[in-house]
């Protein structure tokens, strides 16, 4: 397990996908899409936004069934009979968003749902932590996690120690393949350094790593070949030595401006300009200690405006103090005209603010509550009699009324929310803040771990909703997501805004996709343009 | 979760497994000891039992809204001691009630104050309380005899009857129906839910957090103060330690009813199968002649027991209905999410502990 794999020419293929094939309702995901991944490989999957990415590893990781085609591993066919099956074949997958239980130990969560088992009375019933703690204690200490640590809950820990876990967790039972789905996102530089220490002694250990990026330059010097997706077929799998970035963005987006991420132009028709527009919020000199200092914007009716900026540059708490969650140190903000006092979500909502937030499983759903309960939550007087009265007709009715209208794909609008997939979760929360008919709406990392489909259907109600004349202002870290939905971007750096792009929708009809996109990059990271 | 069985359905309507316990006991109970089930003997149970049961609804609607109350006991002895110092005084009927229920309400209204807008740990603002509550019963005590009250109607609260049923009854009755409406048809019940299940995610979904805090308190004490105007009329004298260790009881119920302490879950049913199931445990373990000195060793087993109970019997049916479904007949949720819906029950679990 530990001996030093040889990666020459000749090592054997450990996980191949034949011509995969998938539908979503119209949509192909995946077409003929093929990948061949050998022993002890860092291999790189690469694209843009709805490449076919995340469907080529959902399906994989026995989670999806293709409609057509095979995933072969160590040159047999599997199965495909759900994500267990392939886990125990030896497919262990790491999804971006971390899957640990926060009060479960370390070592809980490591061994969740294949727990060694004590007999007593005669019945494996309790869980045997020493022998648990035996079987990973070498493990875990190679990936920085102490024996110490492995009893302590894993809400205590970092970024980074969560992703150890995770690793561990995956380690733990002997993988041939491991696919990490963005591994770097929310780890600090120093922080990705060490994660790829890991991921170079994993590949010592002889798995194939199944390397999901955004982030082109991290692979140099780590990955060993790159597959390319685009529009849901394989480009090309190339040898990660004799490529560069360019070459790769290249065979990602094509020469055709159109088939950029964020380059469809038959969306962006419908976004009209801003100019000469009504100014619906009016926000001035913001400060919040030194994590929001002196933001001053104006958003228009129909506008959509983008926050760019990277992790930690204070997007998302400016949003946070107009939803009045984190109060204001200085700074006034006006809607409509009309000075707000923004004390609490409850009068920031009565207002006329609403805000789709980020991390919808901590922050977003309500999840022991219906649907129609997550809907209907921050406006109550739509589903009442005589104000106070919960009418249950009436709150099917404006739950089933949302339902065919955003497409949230639930049998029952009265089943716990818990249970829908992401997408139609996030679409629920859409519900709820359109029923608040809100004057301006807030999506914060509106696509955060939802499927492709489902990721389509949200851009669709963010234009449809500043189509209709709602104004709104958005957070999405995908750089591409938000030049795609976005009017005007303002880029912050350190809690100020340091540059603005304006007329997106134009520049990227006019095909400078590419230039405005390293232009917010640039002053992201610079604070100014080059 | 549709492929559960009917039984699975029933079982995990929030109190129900308890009702059954409930039922057993008085079976148990009346096989002993036919006396059990007498109507006097019933009526005496009711009325005895009825204050805890309305402390333990209070404590209740505080742990459903994601809280807990310590100070329920005594704030129910405080006030059951000022109603009793009003009337001695020389305070008309209404004059005394009103002035037992305000204590309670006071109280609450302190504790969600500290709560809900100081920010303050519940757990140590109503243990504080809890203290403040029993210190002043001793001093106002030790003011005067809290006892020989002659005012006409004071003790037929809890000793009069009307058409056989007593008083309290009745009092009882209307809260309950009540609070149940309240919590199940309002727009308060529900924003108390969603605060219960999730605090952070309500108030960023525009639920304001800290009004329902208070409010919770607030019922919390109320219930408290009436509860406590209820002992007094019972008793017809109140002693300086009145009302310690009820708050135990009162919680025990709660949770023995199958009110999760993690918030966001419960019923004012599951409260009452709850006190109630604690007060006919006491009554038949009484007329069975077991000594009382083992009474709060029973109660504490029962709370065990109960505990346990409620969650093996829901852990099995919801694990098993999950797995079912998220596992084996569903592909269509990721993994992860499966993990966090599996969390979530045992984290709901984990914290009922």
């Amino acid at each position: 397990m530990t001996e030093r794999v040889d990666r020459s020419e000749t090592t054997p293929l450990v996980l191949e996908a034949r011509d995969v094939t998938k539908h979503y309702e119209g949509v192909t995901a995946l077409d003929h899409a093929t990948l061949a991944v050998s022993r002890g490989e860092v291999h790189a999957l690469l694209g843009g936004n709805g490449a076919g990415k995340s469907t080529l590893i959902s399906i994989i990781s026995g989670v999806t069934m293709p409609d057509s085609g095979a995933i072969a591993l160590d040159g047999d066919v599997m199965a495909s009979s759900g994500p267990l099956a392939a886990i125990s074949a030896g497919i262990s997958t790491i999804y971006q968003e971390l899957s640990l239980v926060p009060a479960l130990s370390v070592l809980d969560n490591i061994f969740l749902g294949r727990e060694i088992k004590r007999k007593t009375l005669g019945l494996p019933l309790t869980s045997d932590r020493r022998r648990m703690e035996r079987e990973v204690r070498d493990l875990a200490a190679d990936f920085g996690v102490s024996a110490f640590e492995l009893h302590t809950p894993v809400s205590e820990f970092g970024a980074l120690k969560k992703r150890s876990i995770e690793i561990v967790k995956a380690l733990a039972f002997d993988p041939k393949v491991l696919i990490l789905d963005e591994p770097t996102s929310g780890l600090e530089d120093a922080e990705r350094q060490v994660l790829f220490g890991y991921m170079r002694s994993m590949r010592e250990r002889g798995v194939a790593l199944v390397w999901v990026t955004h982030h082109l330059e991290e692979l140099f010097g780590l990955a060993d070949n790159a597959t390319v997706f685009r529009d849901g077929r394989t480009v090309a799998t190339v040898p990660m030595a004799s490529t560069s970035i360019d070459k790769l963005v290249t065979l990602m987006f094509g020469s055709d401006r159109e088939e950029f991420g964020g380059g469809d132009t038959r969306k962006i028709a419908h976004l009209k300009p801003s100019v000469g527009r009504r100014v619906v919020l009016s926000a001035r000199n913001l400060t919040r200690g030194t994590v929001v200092r002196n933001i001053s914007f104006d958003v228009h009716e129909g506008e959509i405006v983008g926050l760019a900026g990277l992790a930690g540059a204070g997007r998302t708490e400016v949003v946070r103090t107009l939803i009045g969650l984190d109060s204001l140190t200085t700074g006034t903000v006006e809607l409509e005209g009309r000075r707000l006092s923004l004390r609490n979500s409850t009068s920031a909502y009565r207002a006329g603010l609403a805000m789709l937030p980020e991390d919808r499983k901590q922050l977003g759903i309500l999840p022991d509550m219906s649907t129609a309960q997550n809907i209907s939550i921050s406006r109550l007087s739509t589903v009442t009699k005589w104000g106070f009265w919960m009418s249950r007709r009436k709150e099917r009715a404006l739950a089933d009324s949302y339902r065919t209208q955003l497409g949230i794909k639930t049998p029952d609008v009265d089943a716990r929310i818990g249970n829908l997939s992401g997408g139609n979760q996030q679409k629920a929360i859409v519900a709820r803040c359109l029923n608040t008919s809100p004057k301006l709406l807030i999506f914060d990392e509106p696509t955060q771990g939802i499927d492709v489909a489902a990721k389509v259907d949200v851009h669709a109600l963010v234009r449809d909703y500043a189509a209709k004349g709602g104004a709104a202002i958005l957070i999405a870290s995908e750089i591409e997501e938000l030049l795609e939905l976005s009017h005007r971007v303002l880029v912050l750096k350190k809690g100020q805004i340091v540059g603005e792009v304006r007329d997106i929708p134009a520049a990227i009809e006019a095909g400078d996709f590419a230039r405005i996109k390293s232009e917010v990059l640039t002053l992201s990271a610079a604070g100014q343009t080059s | 979760m549709k492929s559960s069985s009917p039984f699975a359905r029933i079982m995990s309507i929030p109190g129900m497994p308890m009702t059954l316990v409930l039922i057993l006991a008085v079976v148990v109970f009346q096989l002993l000891n036919p006396v059990f089930l007498n109507g006097s003997t019933v009526a005496n149970f009711l009325t005895n039992g009825i204050p805890i049961i309305l402390i333990t609804l209070g404590v209740a609607i505080v742990i459903i809204g994601g809280g807990i109350d310590l100070s329920v006991g005594t704030v129910a002895g405080l006030s059951a001691g000022t109603t009793m110092f009003a009337l001695v005084q020389g305070a008309p009927l209404a004059a005394g009630i009103a002035v037992g229920c305000g204590t309670g309400l006071l109280f609450g209204l302190v504790n969600g104050f500290l709560v809900a807008y100081l920010r303050i740990n519940d757990f140590i603002v109503t243990l504080a309380t809890l203290n403040v509550a029993a210190g002043l019963l001793v001093v106002l005590s030790q003011v005067r005899p809290l006892q020989g009250v002659t005012v006409p109607g004071f003790a037929e609260l809890t000793k009069g009857s009307v058409f056989g049923i007593p008083t309290s009854l009745y009092i009882a009755g209307a809260i309950f129906i009540i609070a149940q409406l309240l919590l199940a048809k309002t727009v308060i019940g529900r924003r108390l839910y969603a605060v219960g299940i999730s605090a952070q995610a309500s108030n960023v979904a525009g639920v304001s957090v800290p009004h329902l805090r208070l409010f919770t308190f607030a019922a919390s004490g109320l219930l408290a103060g009436v509860a406590g105007v209820l002992i007094a009329s019972r008793l017809g004298a109140v002693q300086a330690f009145l009302g310690i260790g009820y708050e135990f009881i009162a919680i025990a119920g709660a949770v023995i009813g199958g009110i999760t302490l993690a918030g966001g879950g419960g019923s004012v049913w599951a409260a009452l199968v709850g006190g109630l199931f604690l007060a006919t445990l006491q009554q038949g373990l009484r007329l069975n002649n077991v000594d009382p000195v083992y009474f709060s060793i029973v109660t504490a087993l029962a709370i065990v027991f109960g505990v346990v109970f409620e969650r093996q019997v829901r852990g099995v049916i919801l694990r098993s209905a999950l797995h079912r479904t998220a596992l084996f007949a569903s592909n269509r949720a990721k993994p992860a999410e499966q993990d966090t819906a599996i969390a979530t029950i045992e984290r709901s679990h984990d914290n009922g502990k």
